[in-house]
């Protein structure tokens, strides 16, 4: 992994056409500004992964074997 | 009676559907961010894992499965964005509590389930669905931290204190 110090104000690059600018920054936050094209994608990380998730968890078959299995374990967990 | 608004969903009701919602989701969820309307469900045969359907025409095939976070984690702590906070209507300031086992509540705190073909059912804890439940508007709030799995391994779910509603 490249790592770089950079402070408020500054500014890095990636690729031909996406900037990246430090906004501001403190303990627990930094804020980033970025320029880039429209056919960047920009996005949070957990969102890109809640996606992902979300596309495979989206197609739920509550008749399968496991779901049974799933709600078998509660009734036997029942006091 | 079993109750959505119960946060444990415990099946005690008579008939196929237990009970049902139309929810709102303003922003969509990610990947289906078109998708604003939903139905949950919870039905005799599945509690209490409810279904939540997309009634949208172009995405009505859109199921997921869902369950009450406080029957996979004990203490579950929210962590909800302000503008997610705003989206729902609820104060910006302060963080909505998941609610605790067998108790009623203003919010619903639920996990999507993904059940692969092969491999454990894992529920996403990063991202739950947070319902409004005096709005009926909901989003599914992703996390910013790393507290929690988005494919936290499920084997059992454990029962809980008596339903009350």
């Amino acid at each position: 992994m490249l790592v770089i110090r950079r402070r408020p104000g500054e500014v890095l690059l990636v690729g031909d056409n996406v900037e990246i600018e430090v906004l501001d920054s403190s303990p627990s936050y930094v804020k980033l500004g970025i320029r880039a094209p429209k056919s960047v994608m920009v996005m949070r990380k957990e969102i890109q992964i809640t996606r992902e998730q979300n596309l495979e968890a989206s197609h739920a078959v509550a008749a399968s074997s496991s779901v049974k299995q799933l709600l078998d374990s509660l009734k036997t967990a029942k006091p | 009676m079993a109750s959505l608004a119960s946060s444990s969903f415990k099946d005690s009701g008579s008939g196929d559907c237990l009970d049902r919602l139309d929810l709102d989701f303003p922003q969509g969820l990610p990947g289906f961010e078109t998708s604003r309307r939903f139905v949950l469900q919870l039905q005799t045969a599945l509690a209490p894992i409810a279904t939540l359907q997309s009634t949208e025409q172009s995405s009505s095939e859109v199921c997921f499965l869902v369950v009450p976070v406080a029957l996979l984690v004990k203490d579950y702590s929210l962590l909800v964005t302000r503008e997610d906070l705003r989206t729902l209507g609820l104060e910006e300031d302060r963080q909505p509590q998941a609610p605790a086992p067998g108790t009623l509540s203003n919010v619903l705190c639920l996990a999507i389930l993904t059940v692969p073909k092969d491999g454990p059912i894992t529920a996403n804890l990063l991202a739950p669905v947070v319902v409004n439940l005096a709005t009926r508007v909901a989003v599914q709030a992703v996390r910013a931290d790393t507290a929690y799995s988005h494919r936290h391994p499920i084997a059992t779910l454990h029962a809980t204190g008596e339903a009350s509603c």
